[in-house]
């Protein structure tokens, strides 16, 4: 190639790239292949060279050409984008300003851990049950294995709307009404509201419970300590520890008391600043469950043979759990709904 | 029940230190619920204060004897035995001292010892610091000593100053034809005929069981006692008491069940201590009279149950070992059957299951493995209601309404003035014994909860409370059947609050978002168009800004502005409220969804707006168009409702939106037109209003 054509070339390209705006690659256009444009000028040039030259030269300009050409639309295609980004970025917000929205509306912390509760159990194949809040003295007490007269009674305080008539002690006479109108196998759940003649930081005269029970024609304690261990790791952690202790309910035997190792000291009695752990007063363990195998004098009552089925029964209180799971000192709060407190939750 | 280590030790050999013991005891259904660290007078030894949760099928274990006789079941450790005086029988003395259980049925035994030449002191430093310590206040070293065997043994001892008795004839007899008695606190009680007395002769010296009185007490100058040890039915000893809410650490004992095999050993005990330490002398007089000791149940315990019932196997003689180290007679295991007889201090023990249990405990609930049951395919059933109001929940937590659980009592005043969605036709459920007055009926309505929680947030400045509550409410139904419903109500005060850059001004809640509320809530249950709107609402309403919400007649909630004069009376700033029967709007609500396809044309939209007079209701318009049948229309809808300038005074301007629509084939202006002309034409005339260009 002609020593001044390469040069010329080259030289325009590096133009080309440094071309800043659309009118920058417009006027190098022209400058170029206008009318009167440098490179126009030598193919109108190229009828003054000798004949034997001309088909060599007119190649060589004319790929010339081409290649600035292209050069020209591709330089333009990349002005055009920055100058549109740039302009877009003049558009800018300030991003540290809050967004906009409506104040969401929150569902009640105890819903939330009685949701948790339902779920984790419908997952092992429970399904749920109701029963009346007020209830009559047979399924509340008699059926569920506490006499008339029964220092068992004291374990539950009563509300008593009539003599016979009463604001439900627990869930557990849904266990009875289940049980009357069914046949095993149960895998049930009942979650409600229960009421105590009691009042205090830690005592409410309403709570809510979860009660639960399974009745088959083998169901065995180590049963209950496994569906009930897998329970409290699923709603607490999987690390938590769970111990069974033996205790006593009227409806149940053998009846167990079930621990967590203490969500605040971790179970090491201990609180953060080296005093006994105020939640579990030092010991490391938690009352979180009441449980036991369904006593045979219940079975008796709805009408099953104690000898062909056997079941277990536990109840846990929502409150207990949702104050646990959350830190929650007073059990007050979950019924005053100071908005400060709910919108914590949900 | 209350007890000291040391004190614990001269019964059972324990090695364990306090800590572990406390574990050790809790781990076997005996909780320690609390454990303090003592110093003994005089000698300053260390002891340790266990406070024990003991069950109520437990009477055993309220003496000190009887939690020994669990330590060394729980740890194979020998039982040691106290110093006693050994009781002889005096016929002549007999003679001079008679007993009488004229109710056997209530009173199974009664014994009885006489001391003379008692001297009446203060008692000795180590037994008053451990009554003490156990939550007993020392008196005098005769009264002491009855109670200390009391902790010790179980056995509640009472002690009559004998000079004092007017007879040598103790009656045990039902209170019928006497009518009060003075107890040793001074406090004359009013007796019923049931209740169980001691007397000398004719005259009560004692409430049974409960408490001695206060003629016959140990006093200083006491010189010669009768103490009584005796065995008293719990039931009738737990109505005396509650019914005289007169509680005492022997009632305690007898209702939950006193050994009656253990009277005339803890007399035995008591005697020594008192020869001991108050230089009495025993005359050797004690009387016995045990009409009916108690028969004690043989129980066949199979093996392949303990099995069934633990999940864990266990040899027969490994069954044999656990239950004789509890004192339980057990015979050789025949075909997988063992017979086990319990002891007269184990009332509790009755059946295969009771026995089952103590085999539990005493192997160890953590030694039972965990198990997950078969699989049951019958369960996990979906729940209808749980769906239902789980979708509720989040729609209301969208349209920015936080969720509330109150109370269910109300005061009498509070359910004269919201009877709810029982429409004022309720009686209350009452509760006989309430907390305080204010709360001694159950709640008609939700509303007033809603109305002190807004009070509540009112106080800590919020601008805005949204709330509802889905809860029951209840009444009394015919036949003294009680009737509870599940319920939803909500209110509205002040604007919904925004977050981030202000936008203008925030607008206070109208009875149109309410309605829109509480239409939401239907439209999520597919019944919207089963229900119908009345103006006829309760009296807690603004009268012009309130609708209750019919279906077939029968009102099935109400919404609206809370009345002004009411509003006043609560002292709270203007709301609206809405309440549901969602019950009853659960029940009509369809479980399933039908479809319609989707149309194949399009349709095509014409407004016109008319002039009426302001009272004029916008829905007649709709219900007539719809009325009509028309098969080309698809949907009419009110969109646009103004009064003021232009419009004259009296008068409001209602804007309509008809979509047409046929399902063959793309309408034609002109038909359209015809057709939408027509209309409005009848509208005008039927209606009186004035078609607006």
């Amino acid at each position: 190639m002609n020593e001044s054509l390469a040069a010329l070339r080259q030289d325009i390209l590096e133009r080309i790239e440094h071309c800043k705006s659309e009118t920058e690659v417009e006027q190098l256009r022209v400058e170029v292949l206008g009318r009167k444009g440098k490179l126009t000028l030598l193919l109108r040039g190229l009828k003054d060279l000798p004949a034997e030259e001309r088909p060599r030269v007119g190649d060589e300009l004319n790929q010339s050409r081409r290649v600035i050409e292209e050069r020209l639309e591709e330089r333009l295609e990349v002005v055009r984008r920055q100058s549109k980004e740039h302009a877009l970025r003049e558009e800018t917000v300030d991003i540290t300003l809050p967004g906009t929205r409506w104040e969401r509306g929150r569902i009640h912390p105890l819903t939330l851990v009685t949701d948790q509760i339902i779920e984790i159990f419908r997952g092992m194949g429970f399904e749920i049950a109701r029963g009346p809040d007020i209830e009559d003295d047979y399924h509340n007490f008699e059926a569920l294995n506490f006499p008339k007269d029964h220092p068992a009674r004291d374990m539950q305080d009563t509300f008593f709307v009539s003599n016979d008539r009463l604001l439900r002690t627990h869930t557990s006479p849904v266990q009875i009404r289940t049980m009357e109108s069914r046949q095993p196998p149960l895998q049930i759940i009942v979650p409600g509201a229960v009421y105590r003649h009691d009042d205090d930081a830690t005592h409410s005269p309403m709570f809510h419970q979860v009660e639960g029970f399974m009745v088959d024609q083998q169901v065995a304690f180590s049963d209950l300590k496994g569906v009930l261990t897998h329970f409290l790791r699923q709603i607490f952690s999987d690390e938590t520890g769970v111990r069974f202790r033996p205790s006593f309910f009227p409806f149940t035997e053998p009846s167990a008391e079930i621990d967590i190792q203490c969500v605040i000291c971790g179970g090491s009695g201990v609180s953060a600043e080296g005093q006994n752990c105020r939640v579990c007063k030092g010991t490391g363990w938690l009352e979180i469950l009441g449980a036991g195998m369904i006593d045979p004098e219940v079975f008796r009552f709805v009408g099953y043979d104690p000898d062909k089925v056997s079941g277990f029964a536990f109840g846990m209180g929502v409150e207990r759990i949702a104050m646990l799971k959350y830190g929650i000192e007073d059990i007050r709060l979950f019924f005053q709904n100071d908005l400060r407190f709910l919108r914590q939750f949900g | 029940m209350k007890f000291t280590f040391n004190w614990l030790k001269e019964f059972v050999s324990v090695t364990l230190p306090a800590e572990k013991l406390a574990e050790r005891l809790t781990m076997a259904g005996l909780e320690v619920e609390s454990l303090a660290r003592l110093r003994e007078p005089e000698t300053n030894q260390e002891d340790w204060l266990f406070e024990i949760a003991v069950t109520p099928n437990r009477g055993d274990c309220l003496g000190i004897s009887g939690l020994a006789r669990e330590l060394a079941a729980l740890t194979v450790t020998q039982l040691n035995s106290l110093p006693v005086s050994l009781h002889a029988e005096d016929p002549a003395g007999m003679k001079r001292l008679s007993v009488v259980i004229e109710a056997p049925e209530l009173c199974s035994r009664y014994s009885a010892s006489v001391i003379h030449d008692l001297s009446v002191q203060p008692s000795l430093p180590l037994m008053k610091f451990r009554l003490e310590a156990c939550g007993i206040r020392a008196i005098n070293n005769v009264v002491d000593i009855t109670n200390y065997v009391m902790l010790e043994t179980g056995q509640p001892l009472h002690a009559f100053d004998l000079e004092r008795l007017s007879a040598n004839r103790i009656v045990v007899r039902t209170a019928q034809g006497i009518k009060t008695f003075t107890t040793l606190d001074g406090v004359e009680r009013e007796l019923a005929r049931e209740d169980l007395l001691i007397c000398d002769g004719a005259r009560p010296i004692a409430l049974a069981g409960v408490m001695g009185g206060a003629d016959s007490e140990v006093t200083a100058q006491t010189r010669r006692i009768l103490l009584e040890s005796a065995n008293f039915d719990p039931v009738a000893i737990r109505r005396t008491t509650r019914r005289l809410g007169l509680h005492s650490e022997a009632s305690h004992r007898f209702e939950r069940g006193v050994d009656p095999g253990g009277t005339v050993a803890a007399l035995d005990r008591a005697v020594y201590l008192l020869v001991k330490i108050a230089r009495g002398n025993p005359v050797k007089v004690v009387a016995d009279s045990y009409p009916r000791p108690p028969k004690l149940p043989t129980i066949a315990l199979r093996n392949e149950h303990i099995e069934g019932l633990l999940g864990i196997r266990l040899a027969g003689k490994e069954t044999a070992k656990l239950l004789k180290s509890l004192g339980l007679e057990v015979e050789a295991e025949n075909n997988g059957v063992i017979k086990v007889q319990p002891p007269s201090s184990r009332p509790d023990l009755t059946r295969e299951a009771d026995l089952i249990e103590e085999i539990a405990r005493l192997y160890g609930y953590e030694k039972i493995p965990s198990t997950l049951p078969r699989v049951l395919c019958s369960g996990g059933k979906s729940d209808y209601r749980l769906a239902e109001e789980r979708r509720l929940r989040t729609f209301l937590a969208g349209e920015g309404f936080v969720e509330v659980i109150n109370l269910p009592f109300a005061s009498e005043r509070t359910n004269r003035r919201f009877t709810g969605v029982w429409q004022g036709a309720a009686a209350p459920v009452t509760v006989l014994n309430p907390l305080v007055q204010e709360s001694a009926e159950m709640r008609f309505s939700l509303v007033p909860g809603l109305i002190e929680n807004l009070n509540i947030n009112l106080a800590q400045k919020a601008e805005s409370f949204h709330a509802y509550h889905l809860g029951k409410v209840f009444r009394l139904a015919s036949g003294g059947e009680s009737e509870e419903r599940q319920s939803l109500a909500g209110i509205l005060f002040g604007p919904r609050q925004q977050l981030g850059l202000r936008a203008g001004e925030e607008k206070s809640p109208t009875f149109l978002h309410c309605k829109g509320i509480v239409e939401g809530i239907l439209d999520l249950l597919h019944i919207a168009d089963k229900l119908a709107w009345s103006a006829e609402t309760p009296r807690i309403l603004h009268p012009g800004r309130a609708a209750a919400l019919l279906r077939d007649g029968s009102t099935m909630g109400y919404l609206g502005q809370i009345h002004p004069d009411l509003q006043q009376q609560l002292g709270v700033p203007p709301f609206f409220l809405f309440e549901l029967d969602f019950e009853e709007l659960l029940q009509y609500a369809p479980r399933r969804i039908k479809t319609r396809s989707l149309p194949r044309f399009p349709s095509v939209e014409r407004d016109f707006a008319i002039v009426v007079d302001e009272r004029f209701p916008s829905g007649q318009i709709v219900s007539w168009i719809e009325s009509l049948g028309e098969a080309l229309i698809e949907q009419v809808q009110v969109f646009d409702h103004y009064a003021g300038s232009p419009i004259p005074q009296g008068k409001k301007s209602l804007a309509y939106k008809i979509s047409y629509r046929a399902d063959d084939r793309t309408l034609t202006d002109t038909e359209v037109n015809t057709l939408h002309q027509d209309l409005t034409n009848r509208i005008e005339k039927l209606f009186g209003a004035q078609l607006r260009s």
